[in-house]
């Protein structure tokens, strides 16, 4: 593949450029060219539909140590009931909370799609999630039970953007490999949490086929 | 189950509830051309007044049956021409906003079945506003109010983007051969006389009725904006689904053969007791019948595999129904991948542990084009299903039973990975299907897809109070 080099002209003004000078640039890039997300278009393909990932990224109203030890409490009396909960979702291969900066963070795998594993969560334990929305920033209305939508819309927004395969496989029709950092800034700047890649160990099986084969009860 | 108040059967359109029960239906696909004049028309077809347009059917039972019942159904684009703002459309579900096309990798719409390939009619979704559905006794009645429809604003109101017509067959068969129309939810508080038992829980109005208690405890769907648009409203995913009756018939032939020709015939239906069938057949013609049966969960009589393993012979009508897996945890009756059990698996035993009695929805689907005539298997002519999905919610009813269920099997880790060998989007390469026989298994493999679908869309089907709202909005 023949990749251009930027004149020199170009390359004077990318030495020169701040971080200002930056953020200009990448407002120029989305005012000409805009990156869309279909998410559910680029986050899963035909075959891929076990062991999905939701990475969910949720600020906390109060970020100071004390909010960070209110919200670990908040996950400490409810995790047994969470940790059922989840047994009777039946898809989830694993799931875990931690505190990462500022934020109640969510990772899990799970099985199928995405809104049907939020719906089986609202109805399996969305009193355990009204609590911890009322320690996060800009929460959805609740209970989510009233407002199943805006709270998946709420969960989507806050689960963090995945790159599954490479990360020029996300831009198929791109001829130009030299416009790839162009897009993944623009992407990046749409979605501030990126999950870059997975691994598993058993690819193409369920969290039931799992423990079926294991002799645990599904 | 909290018992609710029966809602109000004269603001809700009929067929969602309770079905029509006739004979002919015929599907106009509308595009808007005056959105005033197609306003009008909604006002006069929910006027009451019976002498002039033919009227929106509701639920409200009658005492003489009209002879033909109408409803109305509309995209997301025919609401927003018709006026309906802004604000108000970001309230209705994304799945519905984004339409059917756009949820095809979801739905298992891709090769065959990709939107690309769509009839011309649903090729440009933003043209697909209206589908006036006309439900009649004979085709006469049926022409006669589709014309009325279409006279709507003298000519002015909507131009015909296209009419599909469907038929029933004689005693409920659709295309493929098998019985349908068997299996639909009862509602809590609604008397339909066709019910018949079914050991399933009483479903609540809000599986399919926007702004009642949904069949999930505690777990109401939103309602679109304002409340008198969205209340009582509910879903309809209709979809145009070709059957390939050919191929499907050869599939039954092979999948025959393969049984006998490997001695294992009498490991799954009894020796001669064809013979004690009504009528009886031959050993091959049996042997079809059974993959046809296993496959679907249901005989191509209609009669289930859970009540009769080795003779589709009705014994009882009223018993049709009457049935659950539970007592069959391994599919040795009713295979856990056969159609019916995936759709709607009872009180089987099930991945999601929450989710058996949740996903219920009413089918009001009707076979098109001729029967299959096998001895001209090739007579170029499209034949299929025009089906009709309802419910109150589209990604978690229709969407998660097409998904999850239908195309991933994931409900059970047996069938896990593997898609309805009915209507799932099936290739040659991987599809699998198993049929359980006492402590081993037979397994069918190698066969293609044989339900394409070539068009649909997600359309709203409002109250009748929120016709009347459509019909006098001043955008
Ligand atoms: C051309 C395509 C299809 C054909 C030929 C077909 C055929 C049938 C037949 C013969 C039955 C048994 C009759 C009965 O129990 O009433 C049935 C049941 C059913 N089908 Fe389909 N079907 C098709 C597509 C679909 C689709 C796309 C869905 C949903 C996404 C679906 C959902 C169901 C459900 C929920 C039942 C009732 C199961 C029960 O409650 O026991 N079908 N279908």
């Amino acid at each position: 593949m023949v990749t251009t080099q930027p004149s020199k002209w170009v390359q004077f003004l990318q030495s020169k450029l701040t971080q200002p000078g930056e953020w200009l640039l990448v407002q120029y890039w989305k005012h000409r060219a805009p990156v869309t997300t279909p998410t559910w278009v680029w986050k899963t393909a035909p075959g891929d539909n076990l062991q999905q990932c939701m990475n969910l990224v949720m600020p906390l109203a109060d970020k100071t140590d004390v909010g960070r030890a209110r919200a670990a409490k908040a996950v400490a009396a409810n995790v047994d009931e969470i940790f059922t909960g989840l047994n009777n979702v039946g898809t989830v291969h694993f799931a875990r909370f931690d505190l990462i900066g500022g934020n109640l963070c969510m990772f899990s795998v799970y099985d199928g799609d995405l809104e049907n594993y939020l719906r089986d969560f609202i109805s399996v334990f969305g009193s355990v999630f009204d609590a911890l929305m009322e320690l996060v920033e800009a929460p959805p209305p609740t209970p989510c039970g009233l407002h199943p939508e805006a709270f998946i819309d709420w969960i989507i927004a806050h689960d963090a953007f995945q790159i599954t395969g490479d990360v020029p496989s996300l831009f198929p029709d791109e001829g130009n490999i030299a416009n790839l950092p162009r897009d993944v800034v623009l992407l990046l700047e749409q979605h501030p949490n990126v999950q870059l890649g997975r691994y598993s160990g058993y690819p193409g099986k369920s969290a039931a086929q799992i423990r079926l084969a294991t002799g645990i009860d599904w | 189950m909290t018992v609710e108040p029966v809602p109000d059967l004269a603001d809700i359109q009929g067929n969602i509830l309770r079905g029509y029960k006739k004979d002919h239906v015929r599907h106009l696909v509308l595009t808007i051309t005056d959105p005033q004049a197609a306003r009008r028309w909604l006002l006069d077809a929910t006027s009451g007044e019976t002498a002039g347009t033919p009227q929106v059917t509701t639920e409200k039972s009658y005492s003489e049956k009209p002879p033909t019942c109408l409803n109305v159904g509309l995209t997301h684009a025919g609401l927003e021409t018709l006026g309906v703002a802004a604000k108000h459309l970001r309230t209705f579900p994304h799945e519905f906003v984004d339409g059917m096309a756009s949820r095809a990798l979801k739905l298992g719409d891709t090769g065959p079945s990709d939107p690309r390939h769509w009839k011309a009619e649903w090729q440009d979704p933003s043209k697909v506003h209206v589908v006036v559905s006309v439900h009649a006794d004979s085709p006469g009645q049926r022409e006669k109010a589709g014309k009325e429809v279409l006279d709507a604003g003298d000519g002015a109101a909507f131009d015909k983007t296209a009419q599909l017509d469907g038929d029933a067959f004689p005693g409920g068969q659709v295309h493929f051969g098998y019985r349908d129309n068997i299996a639909q939810p009862h509602f809590a508080g609604i008397r339909d006389p066709i019910d018949r038992p079914d050991r399933q829980p009483l479903v609540e109005v809000g599986a399919v009725l926007l702004g009642h208690q949904t069949p999930v405890e505690d777990v109401r769907w939103e309602v679109p904006q304002p409340k008198r648009l969205g209340f009582n409203g509910s879903f309809n995913a209709f979809r145009v689904l070709e059957q390939q009756v050919g191929e499907f018939e050869d599939f039954l032939s092979q999948s025959a053969a393969l049984i006998k020709d490997n001695g294992m015939a009498n490991m799954v239906l009894p020796p001669d007791v064809e013979k004690t069938w009504d009528p009886p057949t031959s050993r091959f013609e049996a042997m079809r019948e059974l993959v046809a049966a296993k496959i679907l969960g249901r005989w191509r009589t209609g009669v289930p595999l859970a009540l009769s393993p080795y003779s589709p012979t009705p014994v009882c009508l009223g018993k049709l129904n009457d049935f659950d897996y539970a007592n069959d945890t391994d599919g040795l009756c009713c295979p856990v991948g056969s159609h019916i059990r995936r759709c709607n698996p009872r009180s089987s035993r099930i991945v999601q542990r929450n989710t058996n009695h949740s996903r219920r929805i009413v089918r009001r689907g009707m076979p098109y084009g001729p029967p299959h005539d096998p001895d001209h298997p090739d007579d170029g002519k499209e034949r299929g299903l025009l089906g009709v999905f309802i419910c109150a919610s589209l990604i978690a009813q229709f969407e998660a039973i097409q998904y999850d269920w239908m195309n991933l099997g994931l409900q059970d880790p047996r069938i896990t990975g593997t898609n309805d060998a009915v209507v799932g989007n099936n290739e040659p390469e991987f599809s699998s299907f198993t049929m359980p026989v006492g402590s081993s298994s037979i397994e069918l493999r190698g066969f293609s897809r044989f339900v394409h679908t070539v068009g649909g869309a997600y359309l709203f089907l409002p109250s009748i109070r929120a016709l009347k709202y459509l019909g006098s909005l001043h955008p």
